[in-house]
């Protein structure tokens, strides 16, 4: 728990040391593996926000369509 | 699906990417959390446009009693507390780690942010305590008229007044002076975004009402 302190404690290194193998031999890796491991990972967290960002799009698409669809209905039985 | 959603996908899309990739001037405390401007700020924007649409037809539906009126203020309300609810929280965390502290009770913005939000919620508790379509629509009208009013004296009136952790407030730089032409780049572009994803989940969240509305009484 950091609650209070924003220095930076290093709990991780200690507990993960053996299981957490971070990203080795980036280097040698493809070429979309190394761009993700660059600048600190942040390219990480921009592709968990575009996941999160596409998949509530892919939601609100699905959500429209079927409120068009109920609408259409709805219009089709007034007409008849 | 009207074309112009398919435009708002792909600009919002290209918002956060560009958020976060493009370079931003090294700040001091900011550091990298400079780019939550990108974000944080345009929640505010998107909620101040769909409370205003709200505002627009509770005006409507004084001046004529059609419960359309009604359905559409109380859904650009509804999306806009969504926002505001986002608003908070970023900018809660946000400040965290700039101010060092998830809430800062002396600071006026956040506070006044909150209270906008729970005369909003009062909003909704009114609505909930009537069955009659027609008094509810009327007395909920009334109310959101009062409710809007309060929005630029909490937001921007009151805390310009006092001292703010905030910028743009008393003894603080406004934005245009301290933010680095880079960040508007992408702040403008997102305000727009935003805003216009908001419309559209007020455009789905209106029509679902109305659905709804005409199977009730189908």
């Amino acid at each position: 728990m950091q609650e209070d302190s924003l220095t930076a404690v290093d709990t991780l290194t200690q507990a993960y040391s053996d299981n957490w193998s971070g990203a080795p031999g980036a280097e040698e890796a493809g070429a979309f593996i190394q761009f993700m491991s660059s600048n600190e990972l942040i390219y990480v967290v921009l592709g968990v926000s575009l996941i999160i960002w596409l998949v509530l799009l892919f939601f609100l698409f699905r959500v429209d369509k079927k409120v068009s669809k109920l609408e259409e209905q709805i219009q089709s039985s007034k007409d008849a | 699906m009207k074309p112009w959603k398919y435009v708002v996908a792909g600009w919002m899309t290209l918002v956060i990417a560009g958020g976060f990739l493009i370079e931003i001037p090294d700040i001091p405390i900011l550091e990298q959390t400079a780019r939550n401007i990108f974000f944080h700020v345009p929640m505010w924007m998107t909620m101040f446009v769909l409370f205003l649409i709200s505002f627009w037809y509770s005006i409507k539906y004084l001046n004529e009693p059609e419960i359309e009126f009604d359905m559409k203020a109380s859904s650009a309300a509804t999306v806009g507390v969504a926002f505001g609810v986002c608003g908070l929280l970023t900018g809660s965390l946000w400040a965290r780690f700039t101010w060092g502290s998830w809430w800062t009770f002396a600071e006026p913005k956040m506070n006044l942010a909150a209270l906008a939000l729970m005369i909003y919620v009062a909003y909704f508790m009114l609505r909930s305590a009537f069955d009659d379509e027609q008094k509810r629509a009327k007395l909920a009208a009334v109310y959101n008229i009062f409710a809007v009013t309060t929005i630029p004296f909490l937001l921007y009136v009151v805390p310009r007044q006092l001292t703010s952790l905030h910028p743009g407030a008393d003894g603080n730089p406004a934005f245009s002076e301290i933010t680095a032409d880079e960040l508007r780049y992408i702040l403008y572009p997102a305000f727009i975004g935003f805003i216009a994803l908001g419309y559209w989940i007020y455009d789905v969240v209106h029509r679902y009402k109305k659905v709804q509305f005409e199977i009730d009484n189908s």
